[in-house]
Parts: structure tokens; sequence; C-alpha cells
């Protein structure tokens, strides 16, 4: 049972950061709950306040500009899936967003959310990462730009600050040689393993690979050892290199032994993923 | 959960021994430990153990029990306590054997951990992750502490 706590409606981010700074621990950000609702629900963490942010203006919609596409961290999955903007540009974050969880967590459960609950079996992260993504921190002192990659810190940490709110996603709008996939392989309700790559294919060359892996460890992790196998690669030493690219990426992946697979499978498993994402995109 | 560790340190065993028996200097090496009492000398002791991941906080007030004692070689501990606010239990088997090699005090431990109620939720391998790395601060704590005061 959810035990009782006090909701606080700020109406800016000046003011989240401010409530923030000022209950340190006692307090959270509440946006949509898929993840924190649940957690609070098993009596596994209790907060005196929440601080509800979705009534924030201008956190919620996918927008695009000269070099990015820029996605508000309050937009939900559901909202993702169907945005016209991101199945144009973006398709493989689309496809991603189709298949997070259920469509009641999907309509409920915002990007920002997701990626600041930092939970090892989510999917978005991993993806972002392979697509460059910059994550947009702000607070009532000003805001910051983190690489997705250093976004991640732990198994449910990540490098916000105690005070920061995460307000925006910005992914570089991909150009036309541009390609990307995310993969996913689990039979328990999430994934046990998750694979990104994205890559520019000029002619038969394949460049600027970015791979990263998630699910199987703590937290989602760009594999630049596997990238250099196989950037400045022809397309057929490329496909012949992905052997070589998977093991080295399954071993990166920090793979635990859990209820989601042992060790060594997952690490197999990152093998298996890697090379049929890379297929189905440079085929 | 099973975990073995071994701490090699450039003490003398006795050194080492009468340090694990100063119970103050001994907890300020575990991770997350405090309010150390000792409840019968050599027996019985009591501290409370503060964990987290990410947001979610465990504190375990925790009884120690020293099941064996053979005088510098070895040690059978129990640790057990529960935290009632999130309905979750710990309980620690502790071996701990001391040799002399050379100049050194090879100190090799072997932890039994069992986490049960809610928090096993999070995940077998979060939890195994997190032990681990408590066992790992623990044992460069020890080394520093006892090598830094020669």
């Amino acid at each position: 049972m959810l035990r009782r706590f006090r909701l606080e409606e700020p109406e800016s981010v000046a003011e989240v950061s401010e409530l923030l700074g000022r209950f340190g621990d006692s307090a959270k950000i509440y946006a949509g709950g898929t993840e924190l609702l649940l957690a609070m629900k098993e009596g596994l963490i209790h907060y005196e306040r929440l601080i509800n942010v979705k009534q924030l203006k201008d956190l919620g919609a996918v927008t695009e500009d000269n070099g990015s596409i820029k996605i508000g961290a309050l937009c939900t999955h559901r909202q993702l899936e169907t945005s016209t903007l991101l199945q144009e540009k973006l398709p493989s974050l689309v496809k991603l967003e189709q298949n997070v969880a259920n469509v009641r967590v999907r309509q409920a459960g915002s990007i920002g959310g997701n990626l600041c609950f930092a939970e090892p079996h989510a999917d978005p992260g991993t993806l972002l990462m392979a697509l460059g993504a910059k994550m947009i921190a702000e607070k009532n002192s000003g805001k910051r730009e983190i690489e997705a990659q250093d976004f991640f810190v732990d198994a449910y940490e990540t490098s916000l600050q105690a005070d920061e709110l995460l307000t925006e996603i910005r992914v570089p709008k991909p150009g036309g040689n541009s390609r990307s996939a995310y993969l996913k392989f689990g039979y328990l309700e999430r994934p046990s393993v998750g694979v990104a790559v994205a890559l520019t294919l000029d002619g038969t060359t394949v460049n600027d690979v970015r791979i990263a892996v998630g699910c199987a460890g703590p937290a989602p992790k760009r594999v630049a050892e596997a990238e250099a196998i196989l950037t400045g690669k022809g397309k057929d030493e490329a496909v012949a290199l992905l052997q070589q690219a998977g093991a080295v990426a399954g071993r990166a992946s920090e793979a635990i032994s859990d209820l989601h697979g042992a060790q060594d499978y997952k690490e197999h498993i990152v093998g298996v993923l890697l090379k049929r994402a890379f297929n189905s995109i440079v085929g | 959960m099973q975990f073995e560790k071994q701490i090699e340190i450039a003490a003398p065993r006795e050194k080492v021994w009468k340090f694990i028996w100063d119970i103050d200097r001994f907890i300020s090496c575990v991770p997350g430990c405090k309010d150390a009492k000792t409840v019968e000398e050599g027996k019985r002791y009591s501290a409370t153990m503060v964990e987290r991941v990410g947001p979610f906080k465990v504190e375990f007030p925790t009884t120690i029990e020293v099941l064996e004692r053979e005088e510098l070689t070895h040690i059978k501990a129990q640790a057990s306590g529960a935290d009632n606010k999130i309905g979750s239990r710990m309980k620690i088997d502790l071996d701990v054997n001391l040799r002399e090699e050379g100049n050194k005090t090879v100190v090799s431990f072997i932890a039994g951990v069992d986490i049960l109620g809610k928090l096993a939720a999070l995940g077998h391998g979060i939890i195994k992750r997190k032990a681990d790395q408590v066992l790992d601060e623990f044992a460069h704590a020890v080394k520093t502490t006892l090598e830094g005061d020669k």
C-alpha cells in the first residue's frame, strides 16, 4: 500500500530545482510514475514529497531544429511511437518505443522518467547512446548538456545533480547515409539483453560505427573497442568481423548472472544481437 | 550468495588479529556500518548497516555473534539483521582465516550472504554486485589502515 506523501505542484523548472535542493533525499520527481509508484507501493522506497512535473509547459513535445531532433522529457513512450517526425527521422527509436513494456505503461510512462530512474533493464538509454544523444539537465542556475554515454553511472544512478531536472533529449539529425537499429531479447517481462548499432554507409564502407549494450549489466554502455573493429571497413569485411566485435561487446557489457540469464549466456546473446542488428541495416 | 576474498597485508599476524578485535577500528573499515557496540566482549556485538543502490536504501540493525575463535588463526561469526520499514532481512555467515606468509599476513574470508524479503525484488545480480563492491571496499580499507600505521 502507498504510504502518505505530500504532492508538490511547481510551475517552472526553477521551482522544481529549488524544491529538489531544499528537500534533498526526502523528495523525488514524479512524472509518469510507472517505475516510481510501483517501487513505492511495494514499500521499497518512500518519499515524504513527490514533485509532480506533469503540468510543466514545453517539456512534452518532439520538435526539430537545424541539427537535431528535440524530445521533451515529459513525452510519453506512446507519443514517441506515434510521432510522425520520429517515424520519418528516427525509425529505430519508434520501433524501440513500440516494444517498450505494454501499451498501459507506454501511455503513462515518460521518456525522461525512464532515463532518470535508470532501471538496468530499460531500452531507450542504449539506443540513445548509439545515436549520440545529449541529455539536457536544468536547474535554477542554468542548464548543461550531458552525453548519453556519461548519463548512466550505475544501476538506478545517473550523473544528474541532486537539484537538476532532465528537460530534453537532443538527438543529432541523422544524415542520408545514416542507419541505426536496436534489438533486444528476453523471456521475462523485461529484456535480458539489448544491443544498439548506428553507423553511416559511405558507398560500401562502414563509418562512424557506434555500438551500445544494455540490460545485460548494471547500466547501458558504449563499446568503443567493438566500434573500432568495424569502423572504416568495407561491408563484407565488416560482416566477417562481426563475430569478433560481438565477443568484445559481450565481454564489455559487464553482464551479471541473474534470473534473466547467466553471464556467459548474456555475453553470447550480445554477439548474436549485434550481428543481427548490423546485418539488418547494412544488408 | 557466496563470496571469497583474500587480503594480503604487510603487517605481522598479531597486529592483524588485534585489529580485528578492536571493534571501533574494525567497524570503521566496513562501508555503511555505524553505531558499533560491544554487547559481550569477544562474543557478541551490535551495529547498524546502511546500504543503498540508487534510490533504494536499507538500514539493518545488526547483531554479530562470534561462533568460533581460534587464537591468531580463525574466526567464525554470524551477522543478522532486519529492516522492518521495507520488510527485508539479511544474514551473513563469515569464516575468516589468518596465515603468515613471510613478512605478510594473508587474511582469507568466505562470506555467505542471504538477503530475504522485498529487497530481493531489486534482483539477485544487482544485490550480488553491491555486496561484492562492499567487500572490496572493506578489503581495501583494512589493508590501507593496517599498512598505514606502521
